[in-house]
């Protein structure tokens, strides 16, 4: 190998002076689907053998399920309301905690220069391991909700005043909607997660970085956005971009437009809904983006 | 292998391995697999290699050692592809699939997966087939398969990361500090494990502060040490060179600069009759880098 010669693609091609060939240099192959899946495999099975994952789930599903349930469960719009600040803040949580020890425990341990050695490049790795965390997520997310969904038409209270004054019918969808916003929510969530795993060096500044990251997309965003509207930088033209902006806020936003009925139809728009889609789409792909190229400099770079 | 000032010179090693097949090199006995020119690292302002260069044959062990901070794990992540030289050049002969096998300072594993479920994932990284037994049976660890790796004890992570780095065959194994914290039969059986993957025709290059394991499996021992290889040659050689009695003795004799605190005395071959012998043969005792 030299620093003259074209870098292959990966640091194990690099080892052995190889450029890539035209089979490597296709984004996808079998020997790249085959890795990718084998290390969100990993990744799922880590989740599942370790213990402080089934009680963060646990934990997480007993406050989803309790919250709601001490007020009765009277439908389910009504449902999603009493869920929503709730999720909004605990999904995140949730996300930074599964999400967090996937690239920063290999590289704490030492595990990812031995990983590095064989032919696997950093987005497959990276791809791989947001997979797999992204299951165990996502089973730790809908097991509440389901329980709640299949719980809320056995148990049904009288429809709420709320609903009443709104004219609006109750339904599944609107939960449903919600079930599958929260799920894209908590996957954005376990982007950033892994954009911190990648970024931390150690397992001090990764708590350090999880706090910080926490504070910034749960209450930070929405904070500039308060401080915004109160210097009268936003106004109620831009107010909805800049709600779009904040992955919290564009979660709220879409749940209030397109999952709780006809409750905002009386009032202005609560969020735009295609920036909304559009933002944490943005935060998705960042948050793997650099995940992606915080993972491990390649040597031929 | 051997220093390349003059570029290429023969190690005169003693017991090379034979069976070439194993290993998943295109080389025969005696060909060269790694060579090193002129191999130049810096971090910021301090260079930790300035000028390295040598050869590596294949079914060949051979043995960095020098003191702390001398570079020798920076050397071996340059020829594991996860260090980029500053300056220099290295060529590791190709091969279909992965070319280095590596073995980390302080190797580590998940702790929630047995040893066989561990070299399933390395098997699909490289891409091969295996039989997990018979990797694990290289090093002797074929009876505890089922094993979490959190059970094992740090001896057997060791051999364990030596196994790992034999998964796909790779014709060059760098092993860093493979006997470091071993009990003696521990650090035998490792010495015993080296001179087998040689035998199968892997390139081993390894940095240890265990100069009994080195003496006992070193084909070439390369003293790194000021940013250069001071001297590359069979153990045997470098103490009939220096008239020592013991490889720490004649490994000391080609140190220069200081290291760990202490400063080391400038020798060159034949230093040794001065009578300071014994008070430098401490150096490196610990972690490099």
């Amino acid at each position: 190998m030299s620093e003259a010669e074209p870098a292959g693609d990966t640091d194990a091609d690099n080892a052995a002076g190889r450029a890539s060939g035209e089979d490597d240099a296709r984004p996808w192959n079998d020997r790249r689907v085959g890795q990718l899946l084998t290390v969100a495999q990993r990744e799922f099975d880590t989740v599942v053998r370790t213990r402080t994952y089934a009680a963060l789930a646990v934990v997480f599903g007993l406050v989803v399920v309790a919250l709601p349930s001490l007020g009765g469960l009277a439908g389910y719009l009504p449902l999603v309301l009493d869920l929503l600040t709730t999720v909004e803040v605990l999904v995140p949580v949730l996300a930074f905690g599964f999400g967090t020890w996937t690239v920063l425990a290999d590289a704490e341990t030492g595990e990812l220069a031995v990983i590095r050695t064989y032919p696997v490049e950093r987005w497959t790795y990276v791809l791989g391991a947001y997979l797999g965390r992204a299951v165990g997520l996502l089973v730790a997310i809908l097991a509440p909700l389901v329980v709640l969904g299949v719980a809320t038409p056995v148990v049904r209270e009288p429809a709420t005043s709320v609903l009443a004054s709104h004219g609006t019918v109750d339904s599944p969808t609107y939960f449903l909607r919600f079930v599958a916003l929260t799920c894209v929510y908590g996957l954005v969530a376990l982007a950033l997660a892994m954009a911190v795993s990648s970024l931390a060096r150690s397992r001090r500044s990764g708590v350090a970085s999880v706090v910080v990251a926490l504070l910034v997309v749960v209450l930070g965003f929405d904070l500039l956005v308060v401080l915004g509207v109160g210097q009268g930088f936003l106004g109620s033209g831009t107010l909805p971009l800049a709600l779009a902006a904040s992955p919290p806020a564009a979660f709220r936003g879409l749940v209030l437009e397109t999952a709780a009925g006809g409750l905002v139809e009386t009032g202005p728009p609560a969020a735009n809904a295609a920036a909304s889609v559009l933002g944490l789409g943005c935060w998705l792909v960042a948050g793997l983006a650099v995940a992606t190229l915080r993972a491990w400099s390649p040597v031929g770079e | 292998m051997s220093d390349t000032d003059p570029p290429v010179t023969e190690s005169d090693g003693e017991s090379t391995a034979t069976d070439r097949e194993g290993a998943n090199g295109e080389g025969s006995a005696g060909e060269e697999v790694v060579v090193a020119e002129s191999l130049h690292r810096s971090f910021g302002d301090l260079t930790v290699l300035s000028d390295v260069s040598f050869t590596a044959e294949s079914g060949t062990v051979n043995c960095f050692v020098g003191p702390n901070g001398s570079g020798k794990t920076t050397l071996l992540r340059i020829v594991a592809g996860l260090l980029a030289p500053s300056g220099g050049r290295l060529d590791v002969a190709g091969a279909e699939g992965r070319a280095v096998g590596y073995l980390p300072q302080n190797p580590a594993f998940r702790a929630q997966f047995t040893l066989t479920e561990t070299l399933a994932f390395y098997e699909d990284l490289a891409d091969v087939e295996i039989d997990p037994v018979d990797v694990l049976a290289r090093v002797g660890l074929d009876a505890v398969a089922d094993r979490r790796v959190g059970d094992l004890s740090g001896g057997m992570t060791r051999l364990f990361g030596i196994a790992q780095a034999t998964v796909g065959d790779p014709p060059v194994l760098v092993l860093d500090e493979p006997s470091s914290g071993l009990d003696p039969t521990m650090t035998e059986h490792v010495g015993t494990v080296i001179r087998d993957l040689a035998g199968q025709g892997h390139t081993v290059l390894l940095a240890t502060h265990d100069l009994g394991t080195v003496d006992r499996v070193a084909d070439t021992v390369l003293v790194l040490d000021d940013g250069v290889v001071q001297v590359a040659d069979s153990p045997e050689t470098l103490r009939r060179e220096t008239e020592s009695e013991t490889l720490t003795h004649a490994v000391a004799q080609y140190l220069v600069g200081e290291a760990g605190g202490l400063t080391v005395r400038t020798g060159t071959r034949g230093d040794g009759e001065n009578g300071e012998s014994g008070e430098d043969t401490e150096h490196g005792v610990g972690d490099d880098e």
